[in-house]
This record gives C-alpha cells, structure tokens and sequence, in this order.
C-alpha cells in the first residue's frame, strides 16, 4: 500500500512516500494506523501523499498537529490526493532542544504560571504540579528565568510536548506545555 | 531528542575528591611535607598534587561534566569517556605519588613509575578535555562562559603536558625530551599558576557567573562585563604559558614574570569580586542558602590571597609569605567554594534523581530539606578556622601550630563529607517521603536509567493522536 519513491535529484531529500488508502477502505479496515505508521517512517524533510476516496478532514488537523502542512487536490471520481509536508523538519533557530514544530497549531493555554522568580528545580515542580491538574491536549504557559533543561527530559517521559525559547532580550524564557495525556501514575 | 541529563558518574568523582582532600589533610596533620619539608622536596609535591589533582581537579571535572551540558544545552558528549577519565586520573594520581614517595625514600618503587603516572593523568586529562570541548561544539553562537571553559581547559592541557615532562625529568629521564628536559625548576611557578590560576581557578570565576546567578536568582552579568576579566586573565596566562615553555629556547622566565603574572591574575580577581558583588546585591532570593554563606569566608580569602600574592613576591618577602598566600588562594578560595557550592550541587542532583520523576504524584520535599539545616556551617566554621590558623602559621613558620590547624580543616572536611553521605541516604527526610529502596540513589552513582533518556530518542508515539478519530469519521 505505501510505495516509496526515489530521492529528489535536486535536494537529496527522499521524495514524498505515497500511502493509497483505498484498498484498506474497500476490504472495510480503519487506515488511520496504517497512515500514523507510515508517517512515524518519514526521513527528515520528507513529505506523504495520501490518496483516499473521499476528502480526508479530520485527518487534516491530526497531521497539522504533528507539523504537516496539507495541499490537497480532487482526482475525478470522488478520490483526493493530500500531499502532507513537514512545516519544519528541524525546530527554529533558538528554541529549546526538543520543541514540537506543531506548536504552532497549539490552543490557547488553559493556565499561564509565571516562575521567573523562583530557583531550579522550583519552576519544574511547578509545572509537573500543574500539568496534572490539565486535560490531554490542553495547554500550558510558563515564564521562567531560564531555560529549563531538566524539565524536558521528564516532560519527554510523562509524554507532554513542549515548545520555549527566550524572549528577544534574552532575559525571559517562555515555554508551552501541551499535555500528553499519557503516563500518569507512572514515571 | 539528545538532551542533558544526570551524569553518571559525577558523585565518583566528587568521592574520590572528598577522599584526597582528606587524605592530603590527614598528612599535613601528620607533619608531612611543607613547613617540616622544603617547598620543593617531593613530600611536598605529594601533598599538593593530592590537593590540586586529586580534590580540587576531580571535583571540578565531576561538576564540569554534569553543568556544562546543562549550561550549554547540550547532551553531554562521549559520555561513556567519564569512568575511564576517572580512573586513568586516580591510576595516574596513585602512581605520581608513589614515584615522590619514592623520591622521599619511604618507599621502593621503580621511579619509571613517575613518569607513567604523568602521561596516566595526561592522559585522563585530555579526555576530559575531549569530552568538554565536543560539548561546546554544538554551541552556535560565541559565548564568554564558553570562552571561559575553554581558556581554562588550554590551561589544563598545558599543565598536564609540563606535569608529564616533570615527571620524566625527575624520574632522571629526562635526557629523552630533548630541550624539553630543561624545563625543571624554571617552569615550576609556572606550571602552578597555570593549574590553579588557569585551569582551577579561571574555570571558577566562569562558572560561579552562571551558578550563582542560577542560586541567587539574580540577573545574569552581561558578557562585557566578562570581556575585561577575560582580558586580564587571559593577559596573564598566556604570559604563565611563555614563562613554562621559555627553558626550552634557554630564557628563563624568573621572578619577574612569575610577580607580573600574579599581578594580572589580581586585576581580573579584582574584576570577578566586583561582578559577584553585584550578584549577591541584585539577587531576588533574599535569604542565602548553606552553599552562598560558605562561599563567602572563600571569596574574602580569595581578596587577602591575591591580593597578598603580588605583593609577597614582588617585595620578595620570604617563603613562608608566599606559602601562605598560595595557601589561603588554595584551601580558603578553591577548596572552600568547592566544598561550599557541593551543598548545593549534590543535594539538587540527589533530589532530580529521586524526587524529579515522582512530581505531582505524591509528597516529595524540597531540595534544601536533603541537607541538614545547621550542622553544615558548624564543619564549615571548622574548616575556615583551621585554613585561616593554618596560613597564619605558614607565615610564622610555625610547623607545630600548621598541623594544629590542618587537624581543624580536616575535622570540617569530614564533617561536611558525612552530610554529603546523609544527602545520598536521603538521611534528613521523613521516611514516608522517601522513595522505595529500589528507587533511592545509590552512594556513588547516579542510575542508569536516567542516561538512556539522554542519548535515545523521546518516545515517537504523541499520545493525543490515539485518541483522535479516524479520518473516515
């Protein structure tokens, strides 16, 4: 069902992996896994063409929050080709190591904590408190006065997503949380 | 996602530290090496290469490599370089001393050995080195704190390679090095400025900017204001890297260059004490903790020291001076910032390992409950009582009343050992907020666990995408 296809001779990118989802739907079977695990294969850069009898909506913002812009196209006969592309391979210049590139597509943030005045590992504590106060998918927002690198590595292990960077002056440090919805009770 | 984590090793290297240090006290205690020996005779050299390799250099390394990582934002590079960096310092540490003891005629031991503990520590000195660099690599933009550490790491690599041609010379080798071999005794003051002014002592200030800021809650200083330190300092080193190598062309560098150096060394002291005053005026934590009250008598020992170094030499007061202004620049600045900054560092490391993965999911205590409250300060009264006795004693040249003092120093150091051993213990904490046993740090090393994290990728899975519905609906 995915088909990939040779390397674009002008950038070295691999070019776009192409998923044909019809025959799943035709033989009755859910392709949203089929679509995840193919997305989970991409190389750096490289985009997927999905091809489905119908035009896949919801499918839009599942991939926008995983950093795919989408540009799609009808083919006759009720079939849609979506080219879905990275928006941004690598997270922009300066923010923290890790960052999610969909942050972008982020709510609003249910809570906004400001943490610039209290010393490591403080500000973690906080917010571990707080996100497990938060729903899956809502958003945090945090002041802090400095980058807070210890906190990432357990965000990473209770599966929250992150995004921060300095502010311009570099005195401030913002960060976005979006909880995970996994992993409570354990660490 | 590479990112910083706990190093691994880092409680080692601040153990074997402990170890030396109060080693090296407990033979001063004993009467061995200066004031009862000459400043020169290999006793001597025993006792300060167990201070300045053994305490003061791993217990740099050991932090070296848990903060500048976290400094740099950075995963640590060649991780797995730690251990065998350990013990090709502590193989190569054990056999320099027993080369001197040999020296000293209280053992007999090949003296080839002297030299193979050289390049054993040369060698553990430049993976340190190689670990430290690569993790400034990734480094994008030029940062002075980064300057700094790479300043002081030149320095240490020029230390260490004068340090394993002293051996050779000394082990009565030296005809082998070539011009090399007649860097004895011109080099010495130069190859000590360049490994507690350089490699100690630069390293330091650059850290102590970002550390205390980091304590204090205060406003980080700018890196011009770093630029004129860095000036002097690097003026002043590079001057003491001149004066090690000029044997080599026939020069010798001479009191003159030895005074200049110390002079500079002053200035940028004089810079760093202006900027960490600031520091402690403009913090936002109010009431200072263990770790920046103890730095205190550091710092004021720091301002007699080099301020009284220059002028000891310059004024060619006697030995005993100079000692004791070396003295109180190594135990009362050096070794009392270390100790006192380990208050705070080893108990922070010691809750992100047990407390950090149990946040919002029960009781955990805050940091500063892993340390006792008050005891501390008492072993730390001790400690700056005997090295403040015990440098008033080198400038009288009082041999009795130096070991009087350094069994005070030693009564502190241990002290202050026993509370780091109760912090690992998780000692002072309720025992119904300590963790599981199988889940508690281990004495002298952080669990593995939280190395995997570092190195591999963060799980793939986002887990909000499970929940999302099929794009058929």
């Amino acid at each position: 069902m995915t088909t990939p296809r040779g390397p674009n001779p002008t950038s070295g990118t691999p070019g776009p992996l192409d998923v044909d989802v019809r025959p799943l739907l035709r033989a009755g079977d859910d392709p949203f896994q089929a679509i995840m695990e193919a997305t989970s294969e991409l190389a750096a850069g490289q985009s997927l063409r999905l091809i489905a009898p119908f035009r896949p909506v919801p499918l839009l913002s599942v991939m926008a929050n995983r950093g795919f812009a989408a540009s799609e196209s009808a083919l006759g006969d009720g079939d849609w080709e979506v080219l879905f592309s990275p928006v941004a391979a690598e997270p922009e210049e300066g923010l923290a190591l890790g960052s999610s590139p969909a942050a972008i597509f982020w709510g609003e943030p249910a809570m906004e904590l400001d943490l610039s005045n209290l010393d490591p590992p403080e500000p973690m504590v906080r917010i571990l408190e707080a996100l497990e106060e938060l729903r899956p998918g809502e958003v945090l927002f945090a002041l802090l006065a400095r980058e807070p690198v210890f906190l990432f590595r357990e965000l990473a292990k209770r599966q929250h997503e992150w995004a921060g960077n300095f502010d311009s002056a570099g005195i401030v440090y913002r960060l976005l949380v979006r909880h995970g919805g996994g992993a409570r009770g354990h660490g | 996602m590479p990112m910083p984590s706990l190093s691994r090793w880092t409680m080692s290297y601040f153990a074997a530290a402990l170890g030396c240090l109060l080693a090296a006290e407990g033979l001063a205690m004993l009467g061995i090496g200066y004031p009862a020996a000459g400043m020169s005779e290999p006793a001597t050299l025993m006792l300060v290469h167990l201070v300045a390799i053994g305490w003061l250099s791993l217990a740099m390394a050991g932090a070296l490599l848990q903060f500048v990582p976290v400094l740099a934002a950075r995963p640590l590079a060649s991780p797995y370089l730690a251990l065998p960096t350990l013990m090709s310092l502590v193989a190569g540490l054990l056999l320099l001393c027993a080369g001197f003891a040999t020296l000293a005629g209280w053992a007999d031991v090949p003296l080839g050995l002297l030299p193979l503990g050289g390049l054993s520590l040369l060698g553990g000195l430049l993976l340190l080195v190689v670990m430290l660099c690569r993790t400034l690599a990734g480094l994008r933009r030029l940062d002075p704190f980064a300057g700094i550490i790479r300043g002081g790491l030149a320095c240490l690599a020029l230390t260490a390679l004068g340090g394993a041609a002293f051996s050779t010379i000394l082990s009565g080798r030296g005809g082998a090095l070539g011009a090399f071999g007649t860097l004895l005794p011109g080099g010495l003051p130069f190859h000590a400025l360049l490994g507690f002014g350089g490699w100690l002592g630069l390293i330091a200030f650059g850290v102590s900017y970002r550390l205390f800021a980091m304590f204090m809650i205060a406003p980080e200083p700018s890196g011009g204001r770093m630029n004129l330190l860095v000036t002097a300092a690097g003026m002043g080193l590079v001057l003491a890297a001149a004066g090690l190598g000029a044997p080599t062309v026939g020069l010798d560098g001479g009191s003159g260059l030895v005074a200049t150096v110390s002079l500079l060394l002053a200035l940028a002291t004089g810079f760093y004490g202006r900027d960490m005053l600031t520091l402690y005026r403009s913090r936002r934590r109010k009431a200072l903790e263990v770790n920046m009250l103890a730095s205190l008598p550091a710092f004021a020992a720091l301002g007699f020291g080099i301020g009284a170094l220059p002028i000891a030499l310059i004024a060619g007061a006697g030995e005993g001076f100079v000692a004791a202004a070396s003295f109180l620049l190594v135990f009362g600045w050096l070794g009392g910032l270390t100790l006192a900054q380990l208050t705070k560092i080893v108990p922070f490391l010691t809750w992100l390992e047990a407390y950090a993965p149990r946040i919002g999911k029960g009781p955990a205590p805050r940091v500063g409950e892993l340390l006792a409250a008050r005891r501390p300060l008492v072993w730390f009264a001790l400690y700056y009582g005997g090295t403040v006795l015990g440098s008033g004693a080198l400038a009288c040249g009082a041999t009795l009343g130096f070991r009087l003092a350094m069994t005070l120093a030693l009564a502190g150091t241990a002290g202050i050992a026993a509370e780091f051993v109760r912090v690992r213990r998780l000692s002072q904490v309720k025992a119904a907020d300590r963790p599981p046993p199988h889940e508690r740090p281990r004495l002298l090393l952080a669990r593995a666990d939280e190395r995997s994290l570092s190195h591999d990728d963060p799980p793939r899975t986002q887990p909000h995408i499970r929940h999302a519905r099929s794009p058929r609906c």
